[in-house]
């Protein structure tokens, strides 16, 4: 079986550093794998041990991204396959575009795994255009995949009921962190897995930017992080009633 | 001697030959292993031996009694047939053997009372049946040596029956050279090996610069090949002696994990299924995980034994075969990412001193001293509290200080002692290159780990300083006079102190922390289990970050124990033991305080 | 500007949400907004507009990869100027589907979207809501619409136009769906959090906590020592360093000291708020809003305050 799995070189919002004007500093930020991506690698690991053949890893990003790939590959991927390009100004279409034509290019694939949403922006909007560009089937928020024959079974996530489908093979599927708990890379697996073989695309030479205009970001204002420290006074009945207010003003108390 | 009696003269050869033949069973052993048991080595270990004496430990007595016991009569079947010519050396002979065939009767007392224990734990464990019988053959081996050389001794008051002492020599010597040479090595190699020391698979500096082949690598224990010989002498050495397991406070807690039943396992498995062997055949993985690195097990090894090589190197496999659950990888990947075990940004770790005018490096290099605050003090609004404290002593006491604030990574501890041996060294490089690059001399620590750390484990990775424990410094300000608390602040509270197992086991600091209670406090109490011989609160061995199966919490056997002095409050001197206590205080209704020193020390002045 | 702003959801009240969203796009865009429905006019969606009914897909259940084919269908006839979709889990899929059948880009779990000249505006949150984004996509363009945002406007409808899509083969075949269990602890998903601390005296007392919260529509968790300690509460409801890790809308903490083996699992909670007898409490560092008191009086206030309200 052939499993490519998608994952993401994406900015650690816990170390986000914000400037003196309250923009976040993206450049120079220190970036990772995003973080359910990792169910999804280990989803792919399960799917190799139990079905032979081997994981092929694809990211789209700067060259700084084989970092990720490093680890995906160290917690026991075959190969990767990196797809440069500026992530910062490319939209999802853009970014699932590149990956389908990777994902073409170095296949065919059985099954293509995607977390359901990156650390980062979580649009969650990848993993469908995949199947859409890949003519596959696709089925999102996968918390349970089996794989028997030509057909794929996934128990998938909603928001409040379990659906279980089914889907003929090629399949590329969205995961969520409920499937499995993923291995965590030793600092020398992740020295070890340099010598995997990655391969190199550039993005704009693997596939031009297509015709239509992409949605982007005008601007960003990071929001206050830091907590109000506000001690409410007053009687139990007096505090209790200010409090309600208050987390009522912040819009954190549903009707 | 009135004629040559054969039969005399053939007992005489008898023991003769069989303390021969141990002699060279040790030096085999000895050999084999490469372990040094020159006079050097011997006069050490005595005056080791001669340091615990003096603690007056009643286990340790009854040990040295055998080991002198068999050592005393050895010398009388070799002196016998000098003894009429030597004035008072068989009444020498004679006295000695008073007090030790006291010790070795109480030592056989005492071993039937471990025999039952241990049959206990491997019933709670489910140990196999083969084991079982291993475990029981040693002990009654271990029953019979005793019991040989007491009786060897006792004869010596029967002129008559010399030849029935040779024999009973002859056989005893035959079971110790068996059994009891490669323990011996093990203790002449290892008794004066640090607990800190902890074996460095690779080092991470050489595979960076292609020095080692990174790809050459493989750690942790897989298979019972990836053993060294030195790990092979130190688990083979275990005669089931269990005072490892009497110490442990894994299996006081009911967790399942013993330290005789491990290395034991471990040893048997290497006899049996050979190099290719899996331990995790037979060591589980909440075995390991339930060992707190506190150290009480070496400690109490009156053969020197090194559960924690053992223990560690196992550890170490699990990690590099994934099996690691959400907790313990979360705390690897935010040290991984944030460079705390906590997953907070470490941008935000110097927080805690704002306002307070307290220096950075960055601001201030000249400054003498670097206090390492270490993560929980960083970023536990609790243990911030410590750091305050200190903070506000260091100023009184006009010692010039500053701290590394955001610069500051954890010191690896934790990514060590979980077994992934890589993080640390990483986290160590890049904490001693800041260090450096800063010309950093002396450090001080309120965090028994990161001084413990800093102070014995960085010089391997090129980290060189003079590493105080802040006990130790807070105590010399007192007897300098640099800061004083005035008789009507001293606080009339009885307190007892938890000695923190990386201070005080590992490091001996344990004199400093109640030279400082003395001075500011009224009562101070003591526990049973104190100093060296503390009791673990739980935490250590990364134990803070994930759960183990157990019956009971090992901070609430410590706590009940610091009830029992009768104290309103405990003093701790590590963050970690501070906030397990303060969860056990609260959960068993104890209504005690839990402060570090350093804060009963603030609030006097 | 010309089109119409269309709107959907699979969930009829999320539909209602996105209908407000599609009025104040097609305000901006002098364009008219439309409801969607596909297979059949649902009685909750009482959204104010015309509603374009998709006939072709059977009625009862309508598949994201039929709902995308089916708007994608209509969209090539009808040509409208964005499309709106509640970003649930169905939505985004339905959304990413129709942006590549159509060629059109794409914003994602956007609020407060207008139409700005040519463009569709609107913010986002990004960096686990460290970061809001201003962000914007050309004319004809898709966004889903964060869900529980948008207020939903209910009226009576209006007049039901309809356009016939025809069948859709989907390769994805449901096999069968059941709901989640009711009542059961999911609190890494859940938006409000009341965790109890040692403050709670005893085990008996912890059903006045869970009544605030099914109260506050939120979910009851605890500090270590109630869950491992005491056992009062099973494992799954232990939020911490030796637990789950959470990040609520609200976190409300009872009787809890604060310390880090707590605090390093509800760190990323959007506000915080204490309640506890110590004022010199850690968890007061990590609060937005904090109450010095005994819980046994605060709570029963606060169920009391939120009664009020309704």
């Amino acid at each position: 079986m052939r499993i490519a799995v998608c994952v993401k070189h994406a900015v650690d919002e816990t170390e986000l550093k914000i400037d003196s004007g309250g923009k976040p500093l993206l450049s120079g930020a220190t970036s990772r794998m995003s973080t359910f991506d990792k169910n999804a690698v280990e989803e792919g690991l399960r799917l190799k041990a139990a079905h032979q053949g081997e994981v092929v890893i694809f990211t789209v990003g700067p060259s700084d991204s084989k970092k990720t790939m490093k680890e995906a590959l160290a917690m026991g991927a075959d190969k990767g396959v990196l797809v440069t390009a500026d992530t910062t100004s490319i939209d999802t279409m853009r970014t699932a575009s590149l990956l389908a034509a990777a994902i073409k290019k170095a296949g065919p694939f059985d099954v293509v795994l995607c977390s359901e949403g990156s650390s980062d922006t979580y649009s969650g909007q990848v993993p469908p255009m995949l199947g859409e560009m890949l003519g596959a089937a696709f089925t999102g928020y996968a918390r349970k995949l089996e794989v028997n024959g030509q057909t794929a079974r996934v128990e998938r996530s909603l928001e409040d009921s379990l659906e279980v489908v089914e889907a003929p093979l090629p399949v590329v599927a969205s995961v969520v962190s409920e499937i499995n708990e993923p291995r965590y890379p030793t600092l020398i697996q992740i020295m070890q897995a340099g010598k995997k073989p990655l391969e190199e695309l550039n993005g704009d030479q693997l596939q031009p930017a297509g015709a239509y205009r992409q949605a982007s970001v005008v601007s960003m204002s990071a929001q206050q992080s830091a907590r109000k420290h506000v001690m409410i006074e007053g009687s139990p009945d007096e505090a209790a009633a200010k409090l309600v207010e208050a987390l009522i003003r912040e819009g954190v108390l549903s009707k | 001697m009135a004629g040559l009696d054969v039969g005399y003269l053939a007992v005489y050869l008898l023991s003769l030959a069989s303390v021969a033949v141990f002699g060279y069973a040790i030096l085999w052993h000895a050999r084999r292993t490469s372990t040094s048991i020159g006079p050097g080595r011997l006069l050490g270990l005595g005056e080791d031996e001669a340091r615990r004496l003096a603690s007056g430990d009643p286990v340790f007595l009854m040990h040295l009694s055998i080991a002198v016991g068999i050592g005393l009569s050895i010398a009388n079947a070799i002196l016998d047939p000098v003894m009429p010519y030597v004035p008072l050396l068989k009444d020498a002979f004679l006295v000695l053997s008073v007090p030790l065939i006291v010790g070795l009767v109480a030592a056989f007392v005492w071993r039937i009372q471990v025999y039952f224990r241990s049959k206990g734990v491997e019933r709670e464990f489910k140990s196999t049946a083969s084991f079982t019988s291993a475990s029981t053959f040693l002990q009654l081996i271990l029953m019979l040596a005793v019991a040989l050389t007491a009786s060897e001794l006792a004869l010596f008051w029967f002129p008559s029956l010399v030849i029935a002492s040779g024999l009973v020599g002859v056989v005893r010597n035959s079971l110790v050279a068996v059994y009891y040479s490669r323990p011996s090595v093990n203790l002449v190699g290892n008794f004066d090996r640090p607990l800190s020391a902890v074996r460095t698979p690779f080092n991470l500096a050489d595979v960076m610069s292609g020095k080692t082949d990174a790809s050459a690598i493989s750690i942790g224990a897989g298979k019972i090949s990836d053993f060294d010989t030195s790990q092979r002498l130190t688990f083979d050495s275990c005669v089931e002696i269990g005072a490892c397991e009497a110490a442990c406070p894994a299996t006081a807690a009911g967790r399942p994990l013993s330290p005789r039943v491990l290395v034991r396992k471990v040893s048997l498995l290497a006899r049996e299924g050979g190099g290719s062997a899996d331990p995790f055949t037979t060591v589980g993985e909440d075995e390991l995980w339930s060992c707190t690195s506190c150290g009480a097990c070496m400690s109490s090894c009156p053969v020197s034994v090194k559960h924690l090589d053992v223990i560690y190197d196992l550890r170490r496999g699990l990690v590099a075969k994934g099996k690691l659950d959400k907790e313990k990888s979360a705390m690897l990947e935010n040290l991984a990412q944030n460079q705390n075990p906590y997953g907070f940004k470490n941008a935000t770790r110097g927080d805690w001193a704002r306002g307070l005018g307290v220096d950075t490096l960055a601001t201030n290099p000249k400054a003498e001293y670097l206090y390492w605050v270490g993560c929980l003090s960083s970023f536990d609004q609790r243990a911030q509290r410590i750091a305050r404290a200190l903070s506000k002593i260091l100023k009184q006491a006009g010692v010039s200080f500053a701290i590394l604030g955001a610069e500051e990574f954890c010191v690896g501890d934790p990514a060590r002692r979980l077994g992934e041996e890589g993080r640390y060294q990483e986290l160590a490089y890049q904490n001693i290159e800041k260090l450096n690059s800063y010309g950093v001399k002396k450090i001080i620590a309120t965090c028994p780990h990161c001084f413990n750390a800093l102070k014995n484990e960085y010089p391997q990775f090129g980290g060189r300083y003079e590493v105080v424990h802040h006990t130790q410094l807070i105590s010399d300000l007192i007897k300098a006079g640099r800061i004083r608390v005035p008789a009507e602040k001293i606080q009339k509270i009885s307190v007892t102190l938890h000695d923190a197992c990386y201070a005080s086991r590992y490091n001996n600091v344990f004199d400093e922390p109640r030279e400082i209670l003395g001075a500011s406090v009224s009562d101070v109490r003591e526990m049973g289990r104190r100093k060296e011989k503390t009791f673990c609160c739980g935490a250590g061995g990364s134990n803070y970050w994930y759960k183990v199966p157990q019956q009971r919490s090992i901070a609430g056997i410590r706590t009940e124990e610091a009830q029992k002095t009768g104290a309103k409050a405990i003093a701790t001197e590590c963050p970690f033991c501070l906030s397990m206590f303060d969860d056990t205080t609260k959960v068993m209704n104890t209504g005690m305080d839990v402060r570090d020193v350093a804060e009963i020390v603030a609030e006097c002045l | 500007m010309s089109g119409a702003v269309w709107s959907y959801s699979e969930n009829e009240s999320v539909s209602n949400e996105v209908a407000s969203a599609a009025a104040d796009v097609a305000k901006g865009a002098s364009a008219e907004p439309v409801v969607l429905e596909i297979g059949a006019v649902r009685a909750g969606v009482r959204a104010p507009g015309a509603k374009l009914l998709l006939k072709g897909p059977a009625t009862s259940d309508v598949p994201p990869e039929v709902a995308a084919e089916a708007i994608a269908k209509a969209s090539k006839q009808l040509q409208p100027a964005a499309i709106l979709i509640g970003a649930t889990r169905y939505g985004r899929e339905i959304a990413s589907r129709l942006a590549v059948k159509l060629t059109v880009g794409c914003l994602s779990e956007v609020s407060k979207l207008s139409a700005d000249g040519n463009a569709l505006a609107g913010e986002r949150n990004a960096f686990a809501g460290k970061v809001v984004a201003k962000v914007s996509c050309a004319l004809p363009a898709i966004a889903t619409v964060k869900v529980g945002y948008y207020a939903a406007v209910e009226s009576a409808g209006t007049a039901v136009t309809e356009s016939d899509v025809g069948q859709v083969n989907p390769l994805v075949k449901v096999v069968s769906r059941e709901k989640k269990a009711a009542g059961a602890v999911d609190l890494r998903s859940a938006k409000v959090i009341v965790s109890a601390g040692r403050g709670v005296k005893k085990k008996e007392d912890l059903p006045m906590l869970e009544e605030l919260a099914r109260e506050m529509h939120g979910a009851l968790g605890c500090s270590r020592p109630l869950s491992s300690d005491l056992g009062w509460l099973p494992e799954e409801h232990h939020i911490g360093l030796t637990g789950v890790t959470v990040k609520p809308d609200l976190y409300l903490a009872l009787g809890i000291s604060g310390q880090l083996q707590h605090t390093a699992g509800m760190k990323d909670s959007k506000v915080v708020a204490a309640v506890n007898t110590d004022k010199d409490a850690p968890i007061f560092q990590a609060s937005d809003y904090g109450i010095v008191g005994d819980l046994y009086q605060i709570v029963p206030a606060i169920r009391k305050a939120l009664a009020s309200r309704r």
